[in-house]
């Protein structure tokens, strides 16, 4: 199909403040997408409450708005401008909740406004937890077993059924805010309070948990003929249990087989057919249990991502861009590849290379007496990112760390190790036993200093398997990570 | 041992060791290793990202490195320039840099310039590939940008001050390696960064600053703040966010701020500044030709000084600076400026005390404030910077001083305390906010309505306003804020100290117990629900058990939460101006036709 002649004017909705779990991947979707629109000559309306935005930039957008992205301000930005539509997908979950409650206060019927990029139906069928656990179980794919509760008491009685460990997410929040997992009663009751005073909606989600599973993120695209396209595939390197936010992620993914990895792409295809997004990208998270196999889908997000900015920059294939033109009509096939300039965008990009992510964090700014609060969960706690290009993991890895500036110039061996090489290569005895307990007991809880911790244990000589036990990283990882320290083994024979 | 042999090196290399890795566990230097490679001719090579894995001709120049054969790079000869980025977003570095350096990238391209983005942050527009001629996506050291300059021809230099410290930080050892740093000198870099040096050149301007003293050990620490008089503000050097910044009141904190500040900085000296308690802050935004001085904006901190200015409250333009102070302010950024031979932009930050204006440090790079001065004035002040950067004059420009600005743009602070559990909150030298919002106005009150909604926590129309306000804050200034709160129609609820105090000066209040006087107390009021804003301010640098409480149950019950006086006041005109009905919109482009 062609572009829509029947828009004009199209409103676009951005996050706002830079604040944990939602930073400037959203100025990077927001500005390929104005300029996308711009491209196919829409007078593109803007509103972001953030000024260090390049999106705001004037010159951009037709109309620039810094206001506060409430219901309340644009709809007044609307009753100024008149727009068509509404483009909510491209400013995170700021943007989509306000359109919905833009929705649902009947502001956009009273002025006549469609939403495009994403239908209302879609979104509530993704976001709300009931909605989609039934869609999935439509379509034959497993949720986590989970419930909704208000209060404490509907709380106990729930996890009388399910067990521990649990995952408790309070709803609406963003970057999992207030949600934790729980082993125990007490820990399972302060979170469940926490939650239920963080939610907007006084409500939290109890989920089973799947602690110690692989996780794995499609970032794929529909248009309004069906077509579908992977667009890149991301591999957690820590198992499921820390946000992905948190996570330091791979792609493509490495761990799969082909038959796994098509099983997912069979189930993403399904999943974004189910919820009905036609005219854009969507994340699809999944959990593959290591044993059995089995695959759960634990959420899709109907609209870009920090994941899809991630996506982006590791393929090329630029998601916004292309979700900015299936928005306003066009199919896949229509759109031309930027980069190759000669394939259209419905081939799915082939990376030939590996790609690294490596959230960064900055505890020792909000130093607390609390000792587990820089302990990686459910709930997101990174600043910032970095990502890194190899031809294998190994380089992609290192490169990143040293891209971190966290004064680390690679895995360790850098002269600002706890412990040094030779300490770790000579110790013996009881020492070494000592030494050994301490460390893999840190390994125990995901912490963003662990992969130091995992080169201090291959050091001393700890084997994959135990590794593997303590952490649950898939000795995939740990072996690479082996080789990193054999690498450094052999140089230290070495002398220039 | 062995000797090592290039096959080692290069094994090493593909498994993404660096230069500095290999010289640590060689037990020998980088430049001994880089030469090594350079002997051996050991280079990575460049690929490019181009969505098919070469199936097909890719016309987007998107590249990595990594040591294998087939080079994909190929280099015009077209002047070029490389800019480098603010690599990962992290508190005190954020996406302003990334603003900047697009803007820079813009500029040059205009110039006639062939542009190289370099940058590891996988969220930026700076990491589009549309953005630049060429992107390399590789990490921000000094290795992996030498590395591009062995594929790259005409390389007419390289700007490292739109990125934040992350460029700064490794200019040095590119200009050594021969990499032309393009701006402002690095020698004058080192004057504004050097105490001394910056200290000397003011003495010769004739400007004030506050006293101060370099120090390497507790020791002369010890005799330098007894000198100068406590309160002092320590600092290791070189660093950006205010990391490890602190306010300190005797002798004994000093030493404990010596005993943490070693695992910061090894190679730094600590810097010791006489604190201006109580002093008006000032942030001034420029760009410099050499010749002539075009100041962007000059913005007034709500907060005092004392607080980072990444985390204060900036209102665009000051509106309460006696015409003296303004007039002296530019002609200091101008002295300034021109003093350190700046070509770009430049920061400066200025504090007022008892009617003077001291300076208290200047950046002669791009500041986080750039985005916000640019967008509230319409100039772009990062675009003229590079122009000029690139030989262009200020005068050609012709551009409008900010100080006929019709409305007011403010810029307000974003804080994740909700992610950190009992973490302090009270604001201090250390900057903690990840993010910031602007309202822009007609009036003062409009303006800070806006942005506070824009934070998430907006001001209340309605209810109980809570106060517990420290003895230095029970004054006269106090009681007129809180009477328009309630002459606003709120109820006032205080601790038993300030209540008191309250009632003695006439205001109605009902009093409440502290968290550890009773029950009920005020955190059992606020999770009820029945206090709408909160007004504590904190006494000193005692932490206390009271403070933490009631922060963090504002925190998680969403409440406002203010730690100021000055911020009181702000609050409380903002919540005039929602209550008279006078917020509209307007857009950017409609407000600059406005002046």
């Amino acid at each position: 199909m062609p572009r829509r002649s029947d828009i004009k004017t199209i409103l676009l909705i951005g996050s706002g403040p830079i604040v944990i779990g939602q930073a400037c991947e959203f100025d990077y979707s927001g500005t390929q997408a104005v300029k996308a629109l711009k491209e196919e000559g829409y007078k593109v309306i803007l509103v972001n409450s953030n000024p260090a935005t390049i999106m705001t930039d004037p010159e951009l957008a037709d109309a620039t708005y810094i206001e506060p992205i409430t219901p309340y301000f644009i709809e007044k930005i609307i009753q100024k401008e008149q727009p068509d539509a509404i483009l909510p997908t491209m400013g995170g979950q700021t943007a989509l909740n306000t359109a919905i409650a833009l929705n649902e206060s009947g502001v956009l019927n009273k002025y006549g406004i469609e939403l495009i990029g994403a239908k209302v139906d879609s979104i509530r069928k993704a976001e709300s937890r009931e909605l989609f656990n039934n869609s999935m179980n439509k379509i034959g794919l497993e949720t986590a077993k989970g419930q909704f509760v208000n209060t404490y008491k509907e709380a106990q009685d729930f996890i009388d059924q399910i067990g521990f460990p649990v995952i408790i997410r309070p709803s609406f929040t963003l970057g999992g805010t207030g949600g934790g997992i729980a082993y125990n009663y007490e820990e399972f009751e302060n979170f469940v309070n926490r939650g239920l005073t963080t939610s907007p909606v006084n409500q939290v989600l109890i989920e089973e948990s799947l602690i110690g599973w692989k996780e794995f993120e499609l970032e794929v695209m529909r248009d309004s003929n069906d077509n579908f396209v992977v667009i890149c595939s991301i591999e957690n390197f820590d198992p499921m249990g820390v946000h992905t936010g948190d996570s330091i992620t791979v792609a493509p993914a490495q761990t799969l087989s082909d038959k796994q990895y098509q099983k997912l792409r069979d189930a993403a295809k399904k999943v974004i057919s189910e919820i009905g997004v036609e005219t854009g990208g969507s994340n699809i998270q999944f959990a593959v249990n290591p044993v059995t196999g089995r695959i759960i889908v634990i959420e899709m997000n109907p609209r870009v991502s920090r994941s899809s900015a991630l996506a982006s920059k590791a393929t090329g294939f630029p998601i916004a861009k292309i979700a900015a033109k299936l928005a306003v009509g066009y199919t896949l096939d229509e759109i031309p590849n930027d980069i190759t300039k000669t394939t259209p965008s419905c081939f799915e990009p082939v990376i030939d290379y590996v790609v690294v992510k490596i959230p960064r964090w900055d505890f020792n700014k909000f130093r607390s007496p609390n000792p587990e609060s820089d302990v990686l969960g459910v709930q997101m706690k990174s600043v910032g990112e970095v990502m890194s290009f190899g031809r294998n993991f190994k380089e992609a890895f290192q490169k990143a760390i040293r891209s971190l500036e966290i004064g680390r110039s690679g895995l360790g061996a850098d002269g600002k190790d706890l412990y040094t090489t030779g300490q770790l290569l000579n110790i013996k005895g009881k020492d070494k036993d000592e030494l050994i307990d301490k460390i893999i007991t840190k390994l125990q809880t995901p912490r963003n200093d662990n992969i130091f911790y995992l080169r201090y244990a291959l050091l001393l000589g700890v084997s994959i398997e135990q590794l593997y036990t303590s952490t649950q990283i898939d000795p995939w990882f740990l072996n690479q990570i082996r080789e990193i320290v054999e690498m450094e083994k052999e140089l230290t024979e070495y002398m220039l | 041992m062995k000797n090592l042999t290039p096959e080692i090196l290069l094994k090493a290399k593909r498994l993404g060791f660096s230069d500095k890795q290999i010289a640590h566990i060689l037990n020998t230097t980088e430049q001994r290793v880089r030469s090594f490679r350079r002997k051996h001719i050991i280079y990575p090579v460049f690929k490019t990202v181009d969505t098919c894995a070469a199936e097909f001709e890719a016309s987007t120049p998107y590249h990595y490195s990594t040591y294998e054969k087939f080079n994909e790079i190929e280099s015009s000869d077209k002047p070029k320039v490389i800019i480098l980025g603010g690599g990962p977003n992290r508190i005190g570095q954020g996406i302003e840099f990334d603003y900047c350096c697009v803007r820079c990238v813009k500029a040059l391209r205009e110039e006639g310039f062939e542009t190289i983005m370099v940058n590891c942050n996988p969220e930026t527009v700076s990491t589009d590939y549309d953005t630049t001629d060429k992107l390399y996506f590789e990490p921000l050291t000094a290795e992996d940008v030498l590395n591009i300059l062995k594929y790259e021809k005409n390389v007419k230099g390289v700007i490292v001050s739109f990125g934040g410290q992350t460029p700064l930080k490794i200019s040095k050892e590119l200009e050594k390696n021969g990499l032309k740093i393009l701006g402002t000198s690095s020698a004058n870099i080192d004057v504004a960064e050097d105490r001394k040096k910056f200290g000397k050149l003011l003495d010769n301007l004739g400007i004030p600053k506050p006293e101060y003293g370099t120090v390497k050990s507790l020791k002369s620490a010890l005799k330098i703040a007894r000198r100068i008089g406590y309160p002092v503000l320590v600092r290791p050097s070189y660093v950006l966010g205010g990391r490890a910044m602190q306010i300190v009141y005797n002798d004994e904190t000093l030493k404990e701020f010596f005993i943490e500040a070693s695992q910061y900085s090894e190679k730094h000296p600590v810097l010791i500044d006489k604190f201006l308690e109580e002093a008006r802050e000032i942030d001034v935004d420029a760009v410099c030709d050499g010749k002539d001085v075009y100041i962007g904006g000059i913005m007034q901190h709500i907060e005092e000084a004392g607080i980072h200015s990444g985390d204060s409250t900036s209102i665009l333009p000051p509106v309460s600076l006696t015409s003296g102070n303004l007039r002296r302010i530019k002609s200091y950024t101008k002295k300034i400026a021109l003093g350190l031979k700046v070509i770009g932009l430049i920061n400066i930050q200025f504090a007022i005390k008892d009617n003077v204006v001291y300076v208290i440090e200047a950046n002669p790079r791009a500041s986080r404030t750039v985005p916000f001065v640019s967008k509230t004035t319409g100039i772009p002040l990062a675009t003229i910077a590079a122009k000029v950067i690139a030989g262009k004059k200020l005068k050609i420009f012709k551009l409008k001083e900010f100080d006929k600005l019709t409305y007011i743009g403010i810029k307000e602070s974003v804080f994740p305390f909700q992610k950190f559990p009992r973490a302090k909150m009270f604001l201090g030298p250390e900057m903690r906010s990840t993010g910031e919002v602007m309202g822009v106005a007609k009036t003062f009150g409009a303006a800070m309505a806006k942005a506070q909604e824009s934070t998430g926590n907006p001001l209340p129309v309605t209810g109980n306003v809570f106060i517990s306000l420290n003895n230095n804050d029970k004054k006269q200034k106090a009681l007129e804020i809180i009477s328009k709160f309630e002459k606003l129609g709120f109820g006032i609820v205080a601790t038993r100290g300030t209540s008191k105090w309250l009632l003695e000066n006439n205001i109605f209040n009902e009093p409440v117990y502290k968290v550890n006087e009773g029950r009920p107390n005020v955190v059992d009021l606020i999770k009820n629900k029945e206090i709408n804003f909160v007004i504590n301010t904190p006494l000193g640098e005692e932490s206390r058990f009271d403070e933490y409480a009631i922060g963090w149950a504002a925190v998680q019950y969403k409440i406002p939460f203010i730690t100021t006086l000055s911020a009181a006041s702000s609050a409380v005109e903002g919540i005039a101006r929602i209550k008279s009905g006078d917020l509209s919109v307007r857009s950017l482009q409609e407000y600059y036709k406005m002046y």
